[in-house]
């Protein structure tokens, strides 16, 4: 093929502008995965809090780690030092396996224990209490404990720190050997590690969830153990990795695929590298238009803007196939544009109706596809044709086509398949006893099944609270917040004992309030009154009068200490509880600025009826959570709005063809064929026992795009035969190209590229033939 | 000089270890057995022993109970792992075995004897004996160095295929004497002293 001089300059610029947007791209691109970005915007306190625990939570930062395949004792040694290598890592800010013991706590803790037990609130640290305290150390110490104890008693006559530390485990303990957490059955040791960083920063917790893989491959070559581990974090890494391992598998099948058809239909390796270019040029200039207005790019936005686009690649399959060989390309353009045009601004504006979702990633996409579906149209109708090799093929006089077309004519019109096809597809909606649509937000995540059970598996074993009903406390800052809970604190050990619930956690059973622990330091005595107490009380027990020097230094210590806070405790092996109990947000982000929010947690909720009658009687600030019921509704708002779309897009797409054709006939025939095939699609979903999510909604939306542009050009085949056939070329190559595409992706094992795949697949046949039952020209009556 | 030592090292090395393998399998008995017992326990903490009685009940080497009957009733139960101790009128305390040495030596000390398995002995203590079957002393230091750490060692007295107290002494210098079976008969002074604990369990018969 021979360029002329212009030309060259032309391909030449639109290179130079490619590689320049591809350098923007590259330097602004940031790409997310933070599925926050495809829910809307939360409504209600509720939604709020669960969006942040979805993303940022201390909760999903959370990995559990299972150890299996050697005796109980190797497995609790194994757990000690996987401890011992994690805690040092940057990548991980807790790790924790259950050991608590008077070791695990941190020294400058220890001279609180005064101020964290319950017991002052009782009574006063005095001659009688320390009596019998030091009457039960003795027998203690005669008992098998008394070993253990020993060493500790002179510090701690009253084993305060004990009761703090049995205060501070979870009610529904995991089960211990060896002194680390286990599985039931004793077979797994069990871990929990927190990560720096949040679940949704794939780059941070890639590093973390390689630093794991180490240790479990170190693990099993030193021990033959198996480490496994699950969380968020390591969800998101592995579905991104399989994702993009997937997409680019299918991605190579579809452009080798897509390259041989193109050669076969063109026969000509130039002509195919120029088909590209607008399809090229649409991704740049999507992901351009994209990264200038919302900085940062969902995956999922790029993985979906890519596929949507991909109808673009019909644009210059449209112009090669009406090439004529009595015209110059440019002259073909000017003709195919206004059909071209109509299938162009329709989808378009099908697509502008998403950016008044109030969806950030669907606002994203709608931007993506139409910057990028602009682009290729305005490329495809005013630089392609001038590159074009004017003396190409003329499909016009192909004899096979020329056969086909009549062999087509010649097909009836069955109005009554029409007819019955909506039924049937009313009919299986209406019936399929699966719900129409999907409301688990968690079938919104593609993670495999199997995994999120094991994961809720590990978590269970873990004794981790219910995952369904939380009682969010809300308060001006974290005191009040303590306060309040150290209210709630008796009302819930009622639940407890009336078998509501089994247990509960909150904030407030590790640290006290400012306000308690202030009145605890009153109630330590004096020196002088505690020496002589001290004195009085050894009198008559087999101790010696000398040995209780430390504890009086420690009393004394803790007349003097400032008092603890929810920071200090953060770093220590408790940090992850009361670090998922209480969140203080940060100042000036939003509404709920300097505010603090506590949790309650409960375990084995048996009576919600009482749940939800204790919180009425908490007051003002406290609110039961139905996370599950929370999250269902935001997926139902959510599809609200995005049914809304698309209503007004399918009204604008009406709109805009029948500006375009003007006559109700034609309009009738190019929007019949893409409104019965959704209805299919729905149809055939249903029967086939989908319920259907955010993903095929999204495919729905391409698939009428697609019709709508077979239609079009069907109808805009007219009359003359050579144009027939040309079209009839065109269509054939756009939609077996299409089919071959969304086929491949349907034989994906991500649920989610199959559920586009599959959609899209039936949509592309369907489309295509019913717009050759409906759309086609009436035929040879009054034809040629 | 040499010739003089010889039999004197041929006697202590593994003739010694075949006498105390002998006597060990000698004081193999079926599980369950139950032994009545008096321990006294001495502490830097105390100015006068603690001592209380009871029995021992010992179902295989996973299980043992330790009742206390007097001067107040306490029963301990150890079930694999765990150690539970029960007191009249106040909360069971729940405490992992790793956390008291002192109790699983006795618990593998007894396992191991109970069952006369001095291969099963040996793996965790080193075994030395001393005297004769008239008045015995087994002696068994942990060979783990961690172990050591807490317990010293235990020292078993006996006479014929009877063993009569069990002496732990903790690396911090504690230690307790259990008295066992015919040699808890008689009461103990409450200012005994190790001494004269030990010359008890070593003088023979009676007194």
């Amino acid at each position: 093929m021979k360029l002329t001089r212009p030309a060259v300059f032309l391909l030449l610029l639109w290179l130079a502008l490619l590689a320049g947007l591809t350098w923007f791209v590259e330097r602004q691109l940031q790409v997310s995965t933070d599925l926050r970005l495809f829910l809307p915007s939360p409504t209600t306190p509720e939604q709020q809090l669960l969006l942040e625990e979805i993303g940022e939570g201390p909760a999903s930062r959370v990995m559990v780690i299972s150890l299996k395949g050697a005796a109980p004792e190797q497995l609790a040694d194994a757990s000690r030092t996987l401890v011992e290598n994690l805690q040092a890592s940057p990548n991980f800010r807790l790790i924790t396996n259950g050991d608590i013991s008077i070791e695990s706590v941190p020294d400058e803790l220890l001279a609180y224990r005064y101020l964290l037990s319950t017991t002052l609130d009782e009574r006063p640290l005095d001659e009688k209490y320390l009596h019998a305290q030091l009457q039960e150390r003795a027998r203690d110490l005669a008992s098998p404990a008394g070993a253990f104890l020993e060493p500790w008693l002179p510090r701690d006559p009253t084993l305060e720190l004990l009761k703090v530390l049995q205060r501070w485990q979870p009610m529904q303990e995991p089960n211990r050997l060896y002194d680390v957490w286990f599985d039931r059955e004793g077979e797994r040791a069990l871990l929990l590690a927190q990560t720096r960083a949040a679940a949704f920063d794939p780059d941070q917790q890639r590093l973390a969830v390689e630093q794991l893989n180490a240790e479990a491959e170190r693990l099993k070559r030193d021990d033959g153990i198996t480490l496994t581990f699950s969380g968020a974090g390591k969800f998101s890494v592995m579905m991104e990795e399989r994702t993009r391992t997937e997409a680019t598998a299918l991605g190579t099948a579809a452009t080798v695929g897509m390259i041989v058809l193109l050669l076969v239909a063109y026969r000509s390796i130039g002509t195919v590298v120029l088909s590209s270019l607008p399809l090229a040029s649409a991704g740049l200039a999507g992901l351009a238009a994209v990264s200038a207005l919302f900085g940062t790019v969902h995956g999922i936005t790029l993985a979906f803007g890519f596929t949507l686009i991909g109808v673009a690649q019909d644009y210059p399959m449209h112009l090669l196939s009406h090439r004529h060989a009595g015209r110059s390309p440019v002259e073909t353009a000017r003709q195919l544009w206004p059909t071209l045009a109509t299938g162009v601004a329709s989808t378009c504006i099908a697509y502008v109706t998403f950016l008044l979702s109030g969806v950030i990633g669907l606002a994203q996409l709608a931007c993506f596809t139409v910057a990028g579906l602009a682009v290729a149209g305005l490329t495809t109708r005013f630089v392609m044709p001038v590159l074009m090799d004017p003396s190409g093929r003329d499909f016009g006089e192909s004899e096979w086509l020329g056969k086909l077309w009549r062999r087509m004519a010649s097909l009836p019109r069955p109005r009554w398949a029409g007819v019955a096809a909506i039924i049937l597809s009313v009919g299986a909606m209406l019936l399929a006893p699966q719900p129409m649509w999907e409301s688990d937000l968690s079938k919104l995540t593609p993670v495999p099944r199997e995994l999120l059970i094991q994961d809720q598996e590990l978590r269970n074993e873990l004794g981790t609270p219910d995952v369904r009903y939380l009682l969010v406390v809300s308060a001006a800052d974290t005191e009040y917040a303590l306060q309040k809970l150290e209210e709630l604190d008796e009302p819930l050990q009622q639940l407890v004992a009336e078998g509501a619930i089994s247990g509960y956690d909150h904030a407030a059973r590790y640290v006290p309030t400012a306000q308690k622990q202030r009145q605890r330091q009153a109630r330590l005595p004096e020196p002088a009154t505690l020496r002589a107490d001290v004195d009085a009380a050894v009198k008559d027990t087999p101790f010696r009068p000398d040995v209780f020097e430390p504890f009086m230094a420690d009393v004394e210590k803790a007349r003097h200490l400032r008092l603890l806070t929810v920071d200090q405790l953060r770093d220590s092996p408790l940090g992850v509880s009361v670090e998922m109990l209480l969140t203080q947000h940060a100042e000036g982000k939003d509404k709920s600025a300097g505010r603090t929010t506590a949790l309650v947690t409960f375990s084995g909720v048996q009576d919600v009826d009482a749940l939800e009658q204790f919180a009425t009687d908490a007051g003002p600030g406290v609110t039961l959570l139905d996370t599950k019921e929370a999250s269902e509704t935001l997926v139902t708002n959510q599809r609200i709005k995005i049914l809304w779309s698309l209503a007004l897009a399918a009204v604008l797409l009406a709109g805009v063809v029948t500006c375009s054709l003007r006559r109700a006939s034609r309009v009738y025939r190019v929007l019949a064929p893409m409104a019965l095939t959704t209805l299919l699609i729905v149809g055939i979903l249903q029967a086939a026992g989908v319920s259907m999510t955010l993903f095929h909604l999204i495919a729905l939306i391409l698939a009428a795009g697609l019709g709508l542009d077979y239609a079009l050009f069907f109808e805009h085949a007219a009359d003359d035969p050579m144009e027939q056939r040309r079209t009839l070329h065109a269509l054939l190559v756009c939609s077996v190209s299409t089919l071959m595409v969304f086929a491949l992706l349907a034989c994906s094992t991500l649920p989610v590229l199959r559920a586009l795949g599959l959609t899209v697949s039936i949509g592309v046949v369907s489309n295509f033939v019913l717009a050759l039952l409906l759309t086609r020209p009436a035929a040879p009556a009054h034809g040629t | 000089m040499l010739t003089l030592l010889a039999p004197l090292l041929a006697w202590s090395a593994s003739p010694d270890d075949r006498a105390a393998d002998a006597l060990i399998e000698r004081l193999a008995k079926p599980a369950p057995a139950t032994i009545s017992f008096t321990e006294v326990r001495f502490s830097k903490l105390l100015r006068a022993p603690l001592i209380v009685s009871g029995d021992l009940g010992y179902s295989g080497p996973e299980s043992l109970d330790r009742r206390v009957t007097r001067p107040y009733r306490e029963h301990t139960s150890i079930r694999g792992e765990s150690v539970k101790v029960e007191r009249e009128g106040e909360k069971p305390r729940s405490f992992a075995l790793k956390h008291a040495p002192e109790l699983r030596g006795l618990l593998s000390g007894f396992a191991a004897m109970l069952s006369g398995d001095a291969t099963a002995l040996r793996k965790t203590f080193a075994v030395e004996m001393t005297g004769n079957d008239d008045a015995w002393t087994l002696k068994l230091t942990p060979t783990d160095t961690k172990a050591r750490r807490r317990l010293e060692h235990i020292e078993v007295n006996g006479r014929q295929s009877e063993p009569r107290c069990f002496t732990m002494t903790t690396a911090d210098g504690a230690s307790s004497v259990l008295l066992l079976g015919a040699a808890s008969a008689d009461p103990v002074a409450d200012d005994v002293t190790l001494v004269g604990l030990q010359r008890r369990c070593g003088a023979g018969p009676g007194s």
